[in-house]
């Protein structure tokens, strides 16, 4: 009696709206089929799965570009849990884009490898159904759950090799620092939701925009700043901040290439969808620093200016000194995560929305680019590692430059444009979040991220200058590069090269075009 | 409030009285009615899957724990089940008017959960057949060999 008592009180209509989150919904009914065709194919039709999993990805890219157009529906549904905005749709375009290039790359790769093909894509597929739910969330506890369906998967990608003792230890200490962090993160929503209760004996909130109207009524003001402290040591794990980022390097240099190249650019960007509208709609800017909501703000935007340096830093200084081009570039993406949290702190740093959605976009475009350039890199790497990932030294690249000339040169562009040289993407990229951040009148932030940059010339132009000015000791045969990889490379170039060249259409289609959909809750 | 009345919880104890009634008349009944083949398995003390005798220390094969496991999933998806059964009369009435919906998430989620079934089945998580065996070591023995000449390449290298 207690149950329906409760239930009447409540509002239960469920406002469901398929359609809002059609996207997720293909995204997971095919990670389902891909599973059913894997456990009634032979092995010899396991290709399929591979093509399934694509066809599944580019309907739902269908219909989040429809959504991006020609939606006239309500934004939100579900009571505000799934919110559709251009920080969405950015992300989740993103998300798919990754999964789409990963299952290219490693088609061929996870027959060569003699892994499961079917339990791979299906798994793929559902990590990428858990990103997209964080980039929609608009609510702590789908975000919660985004996360959780994005990280499961990924620890058994991550150990997906089972002979390989290295994917073993990457997939373990993955699955230990990331559930350790998930704890965090949960801790922190649990504090927020008691925080968040406006009189004794009423439940608090876990609706995002809800949150930010409560802040300066809320109960008890220092479980706010707890559990938004705990969050943000949460979300700094996942997306691999400077203090959090020391499982970074052992899981990205230990998991199959393939897997490290969805890791550092698929639940990073995941990280920052949820990360960003959890604390730019959540902890809002306010004008007068004296309240709740004034100091909560400032707290976190001054923490992440710090953190912002210290991940610049160390993870440029970190790749410096690495030997293997995996752990490279995995510094290499917590440097990027450094630079993105850059255009972070522009968007949180002002409450004016014109300068916000540019900011916003600015970090969306950013992980756009980096996601392109880190997987041509990878799709590279993967190649020249050959089965059981076994080249993956600087020294197995020495010389190649002019014996694989395009393997070499493709690598190179990418090593150019991950550094940020005009023409490429990362070019791009960078000047629209320093533009945010000058903008937000942060000019030594932006300094220390040019000279960050800076230092990061040495460790990518010394691969460049391995490959084509050593001499090679070893004997070299050339890896053969399959069909679809060769898509991969070629999607990727391009898309360095577009970016770099015209990124006003993708800037723009990342704006928020109504002002600030989420603050009309 | 009402007051106590032991009255209250004459269904509690028909409940024991039936369960018990159930377990005692099911061993009853296969003493009298059951046939019996002695084995020596069947003989042997029951110890969970293992010799009785020997060495503590032996390896299990990894399908003990993947059994676990789909059983606490399985188990923990039932129990979904039980406040969907309770909340369906009151959702599903004319003052919510959610007959369908409800109906039909908790349809998707029961074939989701079939769907997962099938994968376990097909994919012989359930198979202790000698054939599954053999093929399991053989597996096994493989990649141990593949594992033995990557440690040579990478000490030859």
């Amino acid at each position: 009696m207690n149950l329906s008592l409760a239930l009447q009180i409540q509002n239960v209509s469920p406002d469901v709206n398929l359609l809002l989150i059609l996207p997720e919904l293909i995204v997971c009914t095919a990670g389902v089929i891909v599973m059913m065709v894997d456990a009634f194919a032979r092995p010899r039709q396991r290709w399929m799965t591979g093509g399934l999993a694509l066809v599944g990805l580019v309907a739902a890219m269908a219909a989040s570009f429809w959504m991006w157009s020609g939606w006239a529906g309500p934004r939100e549904a579900f009571h505000g849990m799934i919110v559709l905005d251009e920080l969405r749709l950015g992300f989740t375009f993103i998300a798919l884009l990754v999964s789409a290039l990963t299952v290219l790359v490693s088609m061929v790769w996870v027959e060569g490898e003699n892994l499961p093909a079917g339990e791979f894509h299906s798994l793929l597929l559902f990590a990428t159904s858990g990103m997209m739910l964080m980039a929609s969330g608009g609510d702590l506890v789908i975000i919660f759950l985004g996360l959780e369906i994005l990280s499961i998967a990924t620890y058994v990608m991550a150990g997906f090799r089972r002979t390989d003792l290295r994917s073993n230890e990457s997939s373990l200490k993955y699955f230990i620092l990331g559930s350790f962090s998930s704890a965090f993160l949960l801790y922190g929503i649990a504090l927020v939701y008691g925080a968040t209760a406006t009189r004794t004996g009423l439940a608090g909130t876990t609706n995002i925009a809800e949150i930010a109207n409560r802040l300066d009524v809320s109960l008890y003001p220092p479980l706010l700043f707890a559990g938004a402290a705990m969050m943000l040591v949460g979300f700094g794990f996942k997306i691999a901040t400077a203090p959090f980022h020391v499982w970074t390097p052992d899981v990205y240099e230990g998991a199959p290439t393939p897997v490290t190249a969805f890791m550092a650019a698929g639940p990073k960007a995941a990280g920052f969808a949820s990360f960003l509208r959890v604390f730019v709609f959540g902890f809002p800017f306010v004008a007068t620093v004296a309240s709740v909501q004034g100091q909560i703000h400032a707290a976190w935007l001054g923490a992440l200016v710090v953190l912002a340096i210290i991940t610049m830093t160390i993870g440029n200084v970190g790749a410096i000194v690495q030997n293997n081009v995996k752990r490279m570039l995995a510094y290499s993406s917590i440097a990027h995560a450094g630079y993105a949290l850059v255009g972070f702190v522009a968007a949180g740093a002002t409450g004016d929305p014109v300068f916000k959605s540019e900011a916003l976009s600015s970090v969306a475009f950013y992980m756009l680019t980096y996601a392109v350039m880190n997987l041509g890199a990878f799709a590279v790497v993967t190649l020249i590692a050959r089965s059981g990932d076994r080249r993956t030294d600087f020294e197995d690249y020495n010389g190649i430059g002019f014996q694989s000339p395009g393997l070499a040169f493709t690598l190179s562009l990418f090593m150019l444009s991950l550094l940020g040289l005009p023409l490429t993407a990362g070019f791009m990229g960078k000047i629209m979040v320093f533009r945010a951040a000058l903008n937000a009148g942060y000019y030594s932030l932006v300094v220390i991220a040019v000279l960050n940059t800076a230092i990061s010339a040495y460790y990518y132009l010394r691969l460049i200058i391995v490959m084509f000015f050593r001499e090679r000791t070893t004997s070299w045969s050339a890896p053969r590069v399959p069909a679809s990889v060769i898509v991969v490379l070629i999607i990727t170039v391009l898309g360095v090269f577009y970016l770099g060249l015209f990124p006003n259409r993708v800037l723009d289609a990342f704006k928020t075009r109504p002002p600030a959909v989420m603050a009309t809750r | 409030m009402t007051r106590f009345d032991l009255r209250d919880y004459l269904p509690v104890l028909l409940m024991f009285v039936v369960a018990a009634g159930f377990a005692v008349t099911n061993i009853l009944l296969t003493q009298l009615v059951g046939q019996r083949k002695q084995t020596r398995t069947k003989l042997m003390p029951y110890e969970c899957g293992k010799d009785p005798v020997g060495s503590a220390r032996e390896r299990f094969s990894v399908k003990f724990y993947l059994i676990a496991m789909i059983f606490i999933l399985f188990d923990i998806e039932v129990i979904f089940l039980v406040p969907w059964a309770v909340v369906f009369k009151t959702l599903a009435g004319p003052e919510y008017g959610l007959r369908n919906l409800v109906y039909t998430e908790m349809m998707v989620f029961v074939i989701l959960l079939l769907a997962g079934y099938i994968y376990v089945v097909k994919k012989g998580a359930f198979d202790w057949g000698e054939r599954a065996r053999h093929e399991a070591e053989a597996e096994a023995r493989a990649l141990e060999d593949l594992r033995k000449k990557e440690l040579a390449a990478r000490r030859a290298a």
